[in-house]
């Protein structure tokens, strides 16, 4: 993993207007509430994969390191699992800050440190709102790099082993009123496109 | 009533009135009011031939009633007012119109300054008609005092005063005084024993010549006004005679049942009649009548066989006694959050469960702590030394609701424990997991640093859990300095719980009629000038009662207390200021409707009808329209005063809109001055009357303000009265929906709660209000026709 650590803070990596943006996003609003207690990270379960924290996030989005927190594989190797959220004392949602930045790093184009992982979320959301379900063997094949036999080879052994089991349908099974749910996912898009 | 005689003086300032008001203009004006013997301009009222003059008037025109056009009343009001008392004039015949802080200064078109000053003159000048003589009264105070709660606080406050000369009565829930100070094994940062500092005080306490201690006891009613309170204690039975109980411990011996101790926080059993602990005052014993089988199951009684000097006395009763005193000091100190209180706190969070409270028996709390110290150190699971052990900080503390504040003593008294494990054993291995070290007080930093030197580890992470691990205790946290997570296993883990207030301490408030702030803590008068008094005179406030502290800290403020105490009853007398409300006893049918309303519980129902206490009644007013037969008014803002002054203020002043603001005289009368101190500029369409708090306004004097010409009524509360916030929101509300009825739109009513430095906050609202109205028009005659109509018609009744 690379850590992308930094020796300094320098005037050119802040960004004031970064915290205006995050109190604007769903829990967002107590961010600097946060007493840098550590809570969070020494309950998180995926912190060994983590570059920061999500303590340190949390302190670099105080700071306006924009650049820095929507680069960081923190807000990507988050796996909500709302641990840090059931025990931080001051009542954060940090899940749902870190959803945020995901959010903020797809529409600003940033690079994730692990590629796979915004190709999931487009992907689930897509099958989502398209079904109102997931349907695993869409969301597999759109993540998987298909010019890689490997990769190809070992999803197609464990797709037939699954589907003996009978936990693979080949049809996706749809919500009875699944263009209604499509429908509410365009009009919350046209909301957010609106903001 | 005798025509008065008014005597108007108008002040230049110096030119700071006269360059803006046309002095001249407004002596012509005011000099053809009715009753309006003499009217004089000089250019310097407050100096001495300024007040020469008004002397020489009052003895020369017989003059019976002055007002002052000049500053702020809270300026010069006690300079002239003391002229006028060498002359021979009651002080309260004296008023000040004030056309300098709330007009020259605040507007700069020349004609519509005179024409207010005129105006505020002239509310006056009808005002001062209608007032009474009154007098100064002042009332001898009992000289005792009741200390509740014994503990360290309450203990050296009885101390101070009965070295004094007071007599004290130190009233104590538990069985010995002492409090949580007697369960502590050293104090920081110095390391003295606390036993040792704490048990000579005790014992002092107790062979007092002015100090009787009552134990078992609790106040269930305060009665009376400060200087002459009556409290009514309810004393529970002990079942032991103190006076004869040897502390032989035979009775213990045979006892059966047994039971955990609450001095040792519940780690070890001790029987059903015990001695609260060794160095207990008094030095008896005391039966657990929840668990003796005597009062269970009706048998045994064994301990009344075997105590050699018949102390022991099942027959013994619950009793109440009646305690005169003149002042009260509440220092009911702490307790510690416990799993049941963070559930009722946190709705539904057990902050506990996460560090295996209750799971291990290694898990402890730093009470536990102190009382394995003294035990000889031990693990409760296996009895053997610890070795490593876990100091977790801030459970419960600093939350986001609930609990935001810093318990203060955790990190001293864990750098305590932690000094002192290695004293005991030197190859321990103590970790303190910390948020942030708070070492504020004199020689903790050293402490500190002295902790650092002994290879104390200290972890900067809230630990986020502990897991039971066999024999040990898994503690997972993270070290924020590495940014990097820790998992280490540990023989023990003490827990720092939070503090709380004290349970009880809110009925005590509400018995006490003193306020509780928003952390539940007693709420003193003052943060920084005045922070160990409560609202009410008399009643005084020490130690843990007020926010958690450490022994130190208490100290010093019981001792401020003590002094406070001494200063109030010393005097031998209160003294009162005349300004109280008063009942009419020809009106009243003893509804009891002011007595709801009353913030300072002064208006009492006895026999012989609905009563004032002018002691406690601090003369806001609030009562006054509360009541639906006009029976209650208040001395020196009577109905009568304020609608002449209403009158007056607002009944001339051509075609444009008239707004009246209801300022409370202290705080946002005094916000309105320093707006003009600042010169800053606002509409002079806003006329100032100060009353002593809005809530003395009522619908009657609204309604009469909009039939004699006002177009919008502002109100505007001081941020410290009890009538603040919802207080005058309810008010006004009610205000609104009565005046509907005459078609009155709600708009033109406004209210808002004010501290003193907000002036752009008050200018903001003149501003944006006289938009409003301007924008809404005067208000039609027939209208106003309809009002005074209604108004007359309801005096008929």
């Amino acid at each position: 993993m690379k850590h992308n650590s930094f020796r300094q803070i320098t005037p050119e990596m802040t960004d004031p207007s970064f915290i205006e943006e995050i109190k604007k996003m769903p829990g967002g609003d107590k961010i600097l509430d946060c007493i840098q207690c550590g809570v969070c990270a020494g309950s998180c379960h995926a912190r060994f994969a983590m570059d920061y924290s999500p303590m340190q996030v949390l302190k670099m989005a105080h700071l306006g390191l924009k650049d820095k927190v929507l680069s960081s594989s923190t807000i990507w190797i988050c796996a909500s699992c709302y641990t840090c959220a059931s025990r931080c004392p001051r009542g954060l949602n940090i899940p749902a800050i870190m959803s945020g930045f995901k959010n903020m790093a797809m529409k600003n184009n940033v690079r994730a440190p692990i590629e796979l992982k915004p190709k999931f979320h487009k992907a689930f959301t897509e099958i989502v709102s398209k079904y109102g379900r997931m349907h695993e063997p869409e969301l597999k094949m759109k993540i998987t790099n298909k010019a890689n036999f490997n990769e190809l080879k070992d999803n197609v052994t464990l797709a037939m082993r699954m589907f003996r089991k009978g936990k693979l349908k080949l049809q996706p099974s749809k919500l009875n009123s699944s263009t209604h749910f499509s429908d509410i996912v365009k009009n919350v898009l046209k909301e957010e496109a609106k903001k | 009533m005798k025509e008065p005689k008014i005597g108007v003086y108008i002040c230049h300032c110096g030119g700071n009135i006269s360059d803006t008001v046309e002095v001249a203009k407004v002596k012509e004006a005011i000099a053809k009011c009715k009753g309006v013997k003499v009217c004089e301009t000089y250019e310097y009222m407050c100096s001495k031939p300024g007040q020469d003059m008004i002397e020489r008037d009052i003895k020369e025109h017989k003059l019976d009633r002055v007002v002052v056009a000049s500053c702020s009343p809270r300026m010069h009001l006690d300079t002239f007012r003391g002229a006028g008392k060498r002359a021979g004039l009651n002080p309260y015949l004296l008023e000040m119109a004030n056309i300098r802080e709330q007009c020259s200064w605040v507007h700069d078109n020349k004609e519509v300054a005179t024409n207010k000053a005129t105006a505020l003159i002239r509310g006056l000048a009808e005002r001062v008609k209608h007032l009474e003589p009154l007098e100064a009264q002042s009332t001898p105070v009992n000289r005792d005092v009741a200390v509740i709660g014994g503990g360290i606080a309450g203990i050296l406050a009885s101390i101070e005063l009965a070295d004094k000369g007071y007599k004290v009565y130190l009233i104590e829930r538990n069985p010995s005084i002492g409090g949580r100070m007697a369960q502590l094994s050293k104090t920081f940062p110095t390391l003295d024993c606390s036993a040792c500092i704490l048990t000579p005080k005790m014992v002092y306490v107790s062979q007092h010549p002015n100090i009787e201690i009552i134990t078992m006891a609790e106040p269930i009613a305060v009665n009376g006004s400060p200087g002459n309170y009556e409290l009514t204690v309810r004393i529970r039975p002990r079942y032991v005679d103190t006076a004869n109980c040897k502390s032989c411990d035979k009775c213990a011996k045979v006892c059966p049942v047994k039971k955990f101790s609450r001095h040792e926080e519940g780690l070890t059993q001790e029987k059903c009649i015990y001695l609260p602990f060794k160095q207990a005052v008094p030095n008896a014993y005391v039966i657990d009548r929840d668990l003796c089988l005597w009062f269970n199951k009706g048998v045994c009684r064994v301990c009344e066989k075997f105590c050699p000097s018949k102390a022991i006395a099942f027959d013994q009763k619950e009793e109440t006694r009646q305690l005169n005193v003149g002042a009260v000091i509440a220092c009911t100190g702490y307790q510690q959050l416990t799993p049941e209180l963070s559930k009722e706190i946190f709705d539904g969070w057990d902050v506990f469960s996460q560090y295996s409270w209750g799971l291990h028996p290694d898990v402890v709390t730093n009470l536990q702590f102190e009382r394995l110290m003294l035990q000889g150190m031990h693990r409760p699971s296996n009895g053997k030394p610890p070795k490593k052990v876990a100091f977790v900080l801030c459970v419960g503390s600093r939350m986001d609701k609930g609990i935001q504040y810093c318990c203060k003593i955790g990190c001293m008294n864990s750098i305590k424990h932690a000094l002192l494990l290695l004293k005991a054993f030197p190859e321990a291995e103590p970790w303190i997991f910390y948020t942030d070290i708070r070492a504020h007080g004199k020689g903790y930093e050293e402490f500190y640093s002295n902790a650092r030197d002994h290879n104390v580890k200290f972890i900067r992470g809230r630990v986020a859990e502990v897991v039971p691990n066999g024999d040990n205790l898994i503690v997972r946290a993270e070290d924020t300095v590495l940014g990097s997570q820790i998992e280490e296993t540990f023989d023990m883990v003490v827990l720092s719980p939070a503090l709380l207030p004290n349970f009880g301490t809110g009925q005590l408030s509400k018995m006490l009629g003193v306020d509780l702030g928003p952390d539940n803590f007693f709420l003193e008068r003052h943060h920084k000038l005045r922070p160990v008094d409560s609202k009410v005179e008399g009643i005084y406030l020490a130690g843990c009662a007020l926010g958690p502290k450490d022994i130190r800290e208490t100290t010093v403020e019981t001792m401020a207390t003590a002094s406070k105490v001494a200063t109030f009853l010393g005097r031998g007398e209160v003294k009162l200021s005349p300004e109280k409300a008063y009942i009419i006893p020809e009106n009243c049918n003893n509804c009891g409707e002011c007595i709801k309303y009353c913030p300072m519980k002064a208006i009492e129902s006895t026999a012989e009808g609905v009563k004032v206490n002018s002691i406690s009644c601090t003369g806001c007013g609030i009562c006054v329209p509360k009541c639906p037969v006009e029976a209650i008014d208040l001395k020196h803002s009577t109905d009568a005063q304020l609608m002449a002054q209403i009158q007056g203020t607002i009944e001339e002043d051509g075609d444009r809109p008239r707004i009246l603001a209801f300022l409370e005289k202290t705080t946002a009368y005094g916000s309105a001055d320093l707006a003009g101190q600042t010169r800053v500029q606002y509409t002079p369409k806003v006329k100032i009357i100060a009353v002593p708090s809005t809530g003395r306004v009522g619908l009657k004097h609204v309604l009469y303000a909009f039939a004699n010409g006002a177009d919008g009524i502002i109100f505007i509360e001081g941020d410290d009265s009890p009538f603040r916030e919802e207080g005058i929101r309810e008010h006004v509300n009610s205000m609104k929906k009565e005046l509907s009825k005459f078609g009155v739109e709600s708009l033109r009513v406004v209210s808002m709660t004010t501290t003193l430095p907000q002036y752009d906050k008050v200018v903001n609202l003149f501003q944006t209000f006289d938009e409003r109205v301007s924008k809404m028009g005067r208000i039609a005659p027939e209208k106003r026709q309809k009002i005074t109509e209604a108004l007359a018609g309801g005096k008929q009744k």
